[in-house]
């Protein structure tokens, strides 16, 4: 990467900015569910590194939260963007140069600003913990540079249409910013109260809802159709996801707060907008569903669309939980529990996180030009992600109803740990498995970009057979 | 960009703007990737209605609706009978219970949502009588805990003894739904323009003709 930052923009190969995306989403993955194998480990043997200031669970969380959020999902759309955004338009890259610099400072960056979390500088608010300096840092240093070249992209592209991929990624680097920088000014302006926990929880629900689960779907019509040979099932269609995340989704973030005294109108609207995020999910799981008629046995075969259709299958019950876990009732009883952290896992380890593993394997293979290493190795992450996160889950879930069940009823705090700490043991497990799974991922992606079957000229990744 | 409103469920564009696209289309290739025209399959479109209404049936604060004082009013009435004072706690709790549920009480619906102990009716007792005396109205108060306090919902301006006030009742209608069905209005209107005006469904894209 280095020799790359001060050559000129035309001695940078095609998709350097990509490919050092790519390997970079996956050791900050490995890095970030490393800590949350520590974390759960913690929660689960109360006294595993008892003592230890540095290494307590008040000091890690953050830091799991914020490198899984801004280094492996973050890095790994980035990663999306930088070859999929000019393969739709028959170009290249507007600034490879750029896309080697923001690759650059986002590590920097992130490393520097997770430290600083580590030692305990924090703003003190769920998910944007960073403090102002660093929120600024990620604004103009790393989402501005990497929408720039998206728009850029897009703007000098060979072709007359847009495809839906790139309408997701021109406007969700552009409204991600537009998050950042409202959902921080608690911080910049000193806003405390409510004003705080509202624009606290409009940030963190707009990082999901106009940044990762845009930018996850978006990589899934460009993976599937392009993988299956399929055309995409429908443009129309196309629109009404566009259009029902834009208006549906950004509008729901009250409805984190339904128990605070927020005017009762805002959480009712934000209600209703809450389950009707059940549009775009609709319009997305059908357009993807029905573009994969007559290949479904790619599903079983091809580890692109394996990854890429559990994704898409996974938004029926994130969106089906997230829609009616907010609504009064039974936001009452599960608010607060480990339910909102299964939940909050199905969106970001289960639904996106499969549809980015599946950019970051397709998207380094083709810029590679390299055969995937081992098929074997990446079934084998496949399932350790899947059975880990289901293990995960479904403990967690359990967890928040017997924390629930606890707090309605007043039982004794020490009575719901008790009964919880066989699921803490589960989702120990589960976080592990998904670990482990990772750092066999990069040795079979180090291993495709060593040793890979070099791939013709003119043909693509998923026409070769694989040769171990 | 010429418009077409004389069948605007067809296509809203004109015939040689569409034809245009059709042409455009056909012989795009979006880095190897091509896009069929389809509609909408009917039972995904069912699906989205049903949505849309139970978006509005289970949001309702009726069923989230929280503890007011009134609903304890006629327990706190018979927490002094006879009946009552002379029994234990479990079986005066349930004396009250049934008592009151036999009057057909219009919060029973409630009551019966937000059970309660002897122990805790002790603890609002003198809080709802304090009320009472002030002749305030008791739904507009919320159970916390042990405490009575005013809600915090803010309604619409009502007259009270000649001062001008927000009514604090829970509403089960308030004006954030109105601004939901704008929302979805909006919405429709915005995402069917769109379609329509692309070609109409019934063309089918050729993909042997891309580049």
């Amino acid at each position: 990467m280095f020799k790359y930052l001060f050559a000129k923009n035309e001695d940078i190969p095609a998709g350097a900015a990509a490919v050092f995306f790519g390997f970079s989403a996956i050791v900050w993955f490995i890095v970030g569910t490393g800590l949350g194998s520590f974390n759960a480990a913690k929660l689960a043997f109360p006294d595993f590194i008892y003592g230890v200031e540095m290494l307590a669970f008040g000091h890690m969380r953050q830091v799991h939260v914020l490198a899984v959020i801004l280094g492996w999902i973050s890095m790994a759309f980035a990663m999306a963007m930088m070859y999929i955004t000019p393969a739709l338009g028959n170009t290249k890259l507007w600034s490879e140069k750029l896309g080697v610099w923001n690759c650059f400072l986002w590590n920097v960056g992130l490393a520097l600003g997770l430290f600083l979390l580590w030692m305990g500088v924090t703003s003190g608010r769920e998910y944007s913990d960073l403090p102002w300096f660093i929120d600024l840092v990620v604004i103009f240093g790393v989402l501005f540079p990497l929408g720039l070249n998206v728009w850029m992209t897009i703007k000098t592209r060979r072709t007359q249409g847009i495809y839906t991929t790139n309408w997701f990624f021109g406007a969700a680097t552009f409204m991600v910013m537009i998050v950042f920088l409202v959902g921080n000014s608690p911080e910049f302006f000193s806003l405390t109260g409510l004003t705080e926990a509202y624009l606290t929880w409009w940030f963190a629900h707009n990082v999901l809802g106009l940044w990762i689960t845009p930018v996850a779907a978006a990589i899934s019509y460009y993976i599937v159709p392009k993988v299956t040979g399929n055309p995409l099932y429908s443009h129309r269609i196309g629109h009404l996801h566009f259009w029902s995340v834009v208006v549906f989704y950004s509008t729901p973030a009250a409805h984190h707060l339904m128990s605070a005294p927020l005017p009762e109108w805002l959480k009712s609207f934000a209600s209703v907008e809450g389950v009707l995020i059940l549009v775009p999910a609709i319009a997305f799981v059908s357009n993807l569903l029905l573009t994969m008629t007559g290949k479904w046995k790619m599903f079983v075969e091809n580890v692109e669309i394996k990854f890429t259709i559990s994704g898409v299958l996974m938004a029926i019950p994130l969106n089906m939980q997230g829609g009616f876990q907010q609504t009064r009732a039974i936001n009452w009883y599960i608010h607060g529990t480990g339910w909102i952290v299964a939940h909050a896992h199905l969106a970001l380890l289960g639904f996106s996180t499969f549809l980015e593993a599946a950019a970051v394997y397709y998207g380094l293979q083709t810029l590679l030009r390299r055969k995937l290493y081992s098929l074997a190795l990446a079934n084998f992450h496949f399932w350790m992600l899947l059975i880990g996160f289901t293990t995960y889950w479904i403990s967690m879930t359990i967890a928040g109803l017997i924390q629930g069940a606890g707090k309605i009823y007043e039982v004794p705090y020490i009575d719901v740990v008790i009964a919880e700490h066989p699921y803490m043991i589960a989702r120990w497990v589960g976080g592990t498995m998904v670990f482990l799974g990772n750092c066999v991922w990069l040795f079979n992606m180090w291993k495709t970009a060593r040793a890979g079957t070099v791939i013709p000229a003119g043909r693509l990744p998923h026409e070769l057979a694989y040769e171990r | 960009m010429a418009w077409k409103l004389d069948n605007p469920l067809h296509t809203m564009t004109s015939e040689d703007q569409n034809q245009k696209a059709v042409e455009l289309w056909e012989a795009e290739s979006l880095g190897g990737i091509t896009e069929d025209n389809n509609r909408l399959p009917q039972p995904v479109l069912g699906l989205l209605v049903l949505t849309i209404i139970t978006a509005f049936l289970i949001t309702f604060p009726l069923w989230g609706q929280r503890p007011h004082a009134a609903m304890y009013e006629e327990y706190i009435q018979l927490m002094d009978s006879p009946e009552v004072k002379d029994l234990p706690d479990d079986k005066a709790m349930q004396f009250i219970v049934d008592k009151v549920k036999a009057s057909n009480s219009k919060w029973s619906a409630l009551q019966e949502r937000h059970p309660l102990e002897m122990d805790d009716l002790r603890m609002i007792k003198d809080q709802v009588v304090e009320l009472q005396k002030q002749g305030a109205r008791l739904d507009e108060y919320t159970i916390v805990g042990n405490k009575v306090v005013i809600a915090n919902f803010e309604g619409n301006f009502i007259d009270d003894k000649g001062t001008t006030r927000r009514e604090r009742v829970q509403p089960w209608w308030d004006k954030g739904y109105t601004i939901d069905i704008v929302f979805i209005l909006v919405f429709c209107v915005a995402v069917m323009i769109a379609v329509k005006r692309l070609p109409p469904f019934t063309f089918k894209p050729d993909h042997g003709k891309h580049h």
